[in-house]
């Protein structure tokens, strides 16, 4: 699975916690839309931080830069291309 | 007789579920084309800024304050290309000029008003400036840190003299700030950050808002904004929505209001809670009656003060998410808290949780969580509410302040031990069933806030002893 799907599936799964089955693509804004809360949010830092290494206390974080599949897709590309 | 229905009852049936299922209350008209098409023309938006000043009339109680928000609002709907200049000019119109009359001393209150004001967007315009300077990196702390310098200031320089009174007052306007200026220290470095008149809108913005601000700081309202007509006008009619919900609602809290206090004659919980500690306790039934009542007074109160304001804010085109969505079907203490009062918990999580999380204990990730919610809910909820209440402290003096604040920090906590549990235990879909899955957890959620209300809703006026008796009065138990 590449790390779009991955990425994709784990918010679904956050989604699905929350009752949420609407669907959703990848600019879809999930977390300034309130659809998934600071709570998620953790959830999904330490993914990141644990499957792609992300460091958010070198980037400097904000609920803008994972709002969205493609957002945070964006964010592991960089982090990728840093390592 | 024939129990089983006809082929098309057996389709009628779930046809009717869910039109049950999507019946609103007040119509969903932002969705419907036709009126998102008119609320774009001229006439369109006479008509909404009608209804929505209809709606105010009957929230704001004094004519001018009604005719200027509604002018302000005019003023931004007919010009929505300038709305963040115009929400700077409003706020600050509503901060300066709106209050002159009510205050005693307008000049020096509206000259303490500005130094405040000034303050902040010199720390504002420093941070942004030497971002890497020992300041630039952490301004927000710094900010929070010089606040707290400043009461511990206030409360020991020699009482009775004219320095002393100053330093009181300011303290008291800074604290009014404090959040809205953390919040744009917080912008600093954020990509295409607004220039500091414009954070100045943020300081307090005219749709109103308590110590915490609604909607948080500039760079939320720059993602929420309105991007082109279209959305303006759904944001707009989705304001108007949230406005004539509010209302609903605060029809409904005057009717509970009359039923319960007046009808049914419970105490309120500060009566009851009196009688308690002066040992002729109510029997436990009503003890339950004035904790239930005051919890749910107070969901109905909060909610009809968020809706007001975010409609307001919404009117003005920004997308803000409400402030108290549902928090009755909460299945977790994290989600009541998130739901209860959503900007005071983003709040704690900006200042707070967010700082400890991603700068301690990053190899300890259940030790790292816990820090961080107790770095928010206990420490921050209690810094936030400490700070709040300067007059408390100036009265007592800060050592005697302190301890009347006990009651108060063993809410906070009790609260963030209760997040920390609920975020620590393995989240998981819901059982199926709507007893297990939705009715049982959110019962309980309920429950413990309900009980979490006898250390929360104080007037700090009773010791901690006698907030655990009425505890136990609850369960019949006296002591």
């Amino acid at each position: 699975m590449d790390h779009i799907s991955e990425i994709r599936e784990f918010l679904k799964n956050l989604l699905a916690i929350r009752h949420d089955r609407q669907p959703f693509n990848d600019g879809t804004s999930l977390f300034l839309s309130g659809r998934l809360s600071s709570v998620d949010a953790v959830e999904l830092v330490v993914f990141l931080e644990e499957k792609y290494g992300v460091d958010f206390a070198e980037t400097g974080f904000d609920q803008a830069l994972i709002d969205s599949v493609d957002a945070v897709a964006s964010l592991v590309r960089t982090a990728k291309a840093v390592d | 007789m024939n129990t089983v229905g006809s082929p098309a009852q057996a389709e009628r049936a779930p046809q009717a579920a869910s039109r049950l299922a999507s019946f609103r209350l007040i119509p969903r008209i932002d969705t419907y084309p036709a009126v998102v098409s008119f609320a774009q023309t001229i006439a369109g938006k006479l008509v909404l800024l009608a209804l929505f000043g209809a709606g105010l009339a009957y929230t704001i109680r004094t004519l001018k304050d009604w005719l200027l928000l509604t002018l302000c609002l005019a003023l931004i709907t007919f010009f929505p290309v300038r709305r963040r200049l115009l929400v700077t000019v409003s706020t600050l119109i509503f901060t300066l000029i709106v209050p002159w009359r009510a205050y005693q001393n307008p000049v020096y209150v509206s000259s303490l008003v500005v130094c405040v004001i000034a303050l902040g967007a010199s720390l504002f315009w420093f941070a942004a400036r030497w971002p890497r300077s020992w300041y630039g990196r952490r301004p927000a702390f710094l900010f929070l840190c010089g606040f707290a310098v400043l009461i511990v200031v206030a409360a020991y320089t020699p009482r009775g003299n004219r320095f002393n009174g100053i330093l009181w007052d300011l303290t008291q306007v800074l604290s009014a700030y404090l959040w809205f200026i953390c919040y744009s220290l917080l912008d600093r470095n954020a990509p295409g950050r607004d220039p500091v008149v414009l954070q100045l809108g943020t300081y307090r913005p005219f749709w109103g808002s308590t110590h915490t601000p609604f909607p948080k700081g500039a760079a939320y309202l720059r993602r929420i904004e309105a991007r082109d007509s279209q959305q303006f006008a759904v944001i707009q009619l989705k304001g108007l929505k949230l406005l004539a919900w509010s209302i609903l609602i605060s029809l409904f809290g005057t009717f509970f209001n009359k039923c319960i206090y007046e009808y049914l004659k419970i105490p309120t919980f500060a009566q009851a809670l009196g009688l308690s500690a002066n040992h002729t306790p109510l029997p436990w039934y009503m003890c339950w009656g004035s904790l239930l009542a005051g919890f749910f007074g107070g969901i109905i109160s909060l909610s009809v003060f968020g809706h007001q304001v975010i409609a307001g804010c919404r009117m003005a085109g920004f997308n803000a998410l409400r402030n108290t969505y549902r928090p009755l079907s909460s299945r977790t203490v994290a989600e009541f808290f998130n739901r209860y009062y959503f900007y005071f918990k983003e709040l704690l999580v900006d200042v707070f949780f967010y700082p400890f999380f991603f700068k301690f204990f990053k190899k300890h990730h259940k030790l790292r969580l816990v820090g961080a919610i107790f770095a928010a809910a206990c420490f921050g909820n209690a810094f936030y509410h400490f700070g709040r209440e300067v007059s408390f402290i100036q009265q007592l003096g800060l050592g005697r302040a302190l301890v009347g604040y006990q009651v108060f920090l063993f809410y906070c906590i009790l609260l963030a031990s209760a997040i920390s549990v609920s975020q620590l235990r393995h989240r998981k879909p819901a059982p199926p069933g709507f007893i297990r899955g939705q009715l049982w957890p959110s019962f309980l959620v309920v429950l413990f806030f309900c009980l979490l209300d006898v250390f929360g809703a104080t007037e700090r006026n009773y010791p901690l002893a006698e907030h655990l008796r009425f505890l136990g009065h609850l369960f019949n138990l006296n002591f």
